[in-house]
């Protein structure tokens, strides 16, 4: 016979399955995973991997995203040169589609972790006004979309591909899939069970 | 609020919410219909689907088919200037690491082709050995590996960016749009339905249903 309390409850990464936290080693009852509860260092891993991304979003809005090659010339664009000239062409959405996944997306999850990894191992755990579950949801759920960007230049890298036309892929855009890739592993490596006081 | 048990494994009963991370219990609900977590955040919890097992059989293979689809013909046809070009999906990612770019190209190759394959095989097969009842340690494994790589595919994602990329072309080139393109669709569809409608955990309480009834079941069989 168990008597636990419900604070006491938590949920497998893996499978999701309810487990009783027992505070130390804690494997998982259905499937075998072990859920985290690092003591000495639960938000290093987090912070390592998005200072990461955040180091690489540098080059990624520095160097050119895409390089069109035509008749002989190169011109290479940024990734906000590239948001402003089809702004300028009137293609409006496909200008916001673009604006909000390579540059408010990104910096929108730097924010959101940073607050999640400061807040937890501070006072500010306390708050609880905002739902840092919720946060972290979020997060989750945005964060592969800032990929559109690096997709569009390889499928155009691949397409135009003529004598008279060309479009290379830019250094930014290795930088840029870094960034994402990071961003994705900063927020896998983030224990939700940090976060009390919000059951 | 304090929790009687008689074994750990009554714990199955219990949902926490991932959105909210809201303890909830798991009530009995009528077949067809879904429930939702609290009123605040709008999550479905669970379904209660009897054909289940059957329906995810099924468009696992379905999936598959329209996978393959999409990857052997071309995805989008252009002319500009009397000279024409296509790309297929793996046309694409062999330009980006012939031009250099192995990292952009292994990274496309990973989250629009590996992962979307691997995941509809994990499907595939996670659905067809609990069909048959047999081999519940390797259900558990397949299941576990898929929860792993679930949050690494980004079919849907390609989907879009295939569009920009179309309309960014608009302009200075004729387009014609690939036999893939249309089985993408109906891929990212499917896909979309498999993340909406199959929880991991519902899989796992089928997985726990399945072979529970077969070992009560095994006795009768025998004797």
């Amino acid at each position: 016979m168990y008597s636990v309390e419900s604070d006491e409850l938590i949920s497998c990464p893996v499978c999701e399955a309810v487990n009783i936290d027992k505070r130390q080693n804690n494997i998982c009852r259905r499937c075998g995973s072990k859920i985290y509860h690092h003591r000495s260092t639960p938000t290093e891993k987090s912070w390592a991997y998005l200072l990461t991304a955040m180091i690489f979003y540098v080059p990624a809005n520095l160097y050119p995203m895409m390089i069109i090659e035509q008749f002989g010339s190169e011109s290479g664009s940024t990734i906000l040169e590239g948001v402003i000239e089809l702004w300028n062409h009137g293609d409006y959405p496909i200008a916001l589609i673009i604006l909000v996944a390579s540059i408010f997306v990104p910096i929108a999850k730097f924010i959101m972790l940073a607050y999640l990894l400061i807040s937890v191992r501070n006072p500010l755990n306390n708050n609880t006004k905002i739902n840092k579950h919720k946060v972290y949801y979020f997060t989750e759920l945005i964060g592969p979309w800032s990929m559109v960007d690096v997709f569009v230049v390889g499928i155009l890298a691949g397409l135009v591909h003529l004598s008279s036309v060309k479009i290379v892929a830019g250094a930014a855009s290795t930088a840029f899939a870094l960034t994402v890739f990071f961003t994705l592993l900063a927020a896998h490596a983030f224990d939700t069970k940090l976060i009390r006081g919000s059951r | 609020m304090k929790i009687e048990l008689n074994s750990e494994d009554e714990l199955d009963a219990y949902i926490i919410c991932h959105k909210c991370h809201t303890l909830n219990r798991e009530v009995l609900i009528e077949n067809g219909s879904k429930a939702l977590c609290c009123s605040q955040c709008g999550i479905v919890l669970y379904h209660h689907d009897n054909g289940f097992l059957d329906r995810g059989l099924a468009l696992s293979i379905s999936g598959l088919i329209f996978f393959i689809i999409a990857n052997v013909f071309p995805l989008v046809q252009i002319n500009i200037l009397g000279s024409e070009s296509f790309i297929s999906i793996l046309s694409m990612i062999d330009s980006l690491i012939a031009s250099g770019y192995y990292l952009v190209g292994l990274f496309i190759i990973y989250l629009i082709f590996i992962f979307p394959l691997m995941i509809f095989l994990l499907y595939f097969f996670i659905f067809y050995l609990m069909k048959r009842g047999t081999r519940e340690i390797l259900v558990g494994n397949l299941l576990i590996l898929l929860a792993r790589i679930i949050p690494w595919h980004m079919s849907d994602i390609f989907l879009i960016s295939i569009l920009v990329a179309i309309v960014k072309l608009l302009g200075i080139a004729d387009i014609h749009l690939g036999v893939s393109f249309w089985a993408l669709i109906i891929f990212v569809l499917i896909d979309i339905y498999f993340t909406r409608n199959i929880h991991l955990r519902e899989l796992w309480m089928l997985r726990k249903q399945v072979y529970q009834l077969s070992e009560e079941e095994a006795p009768h069989v025998l004797g």
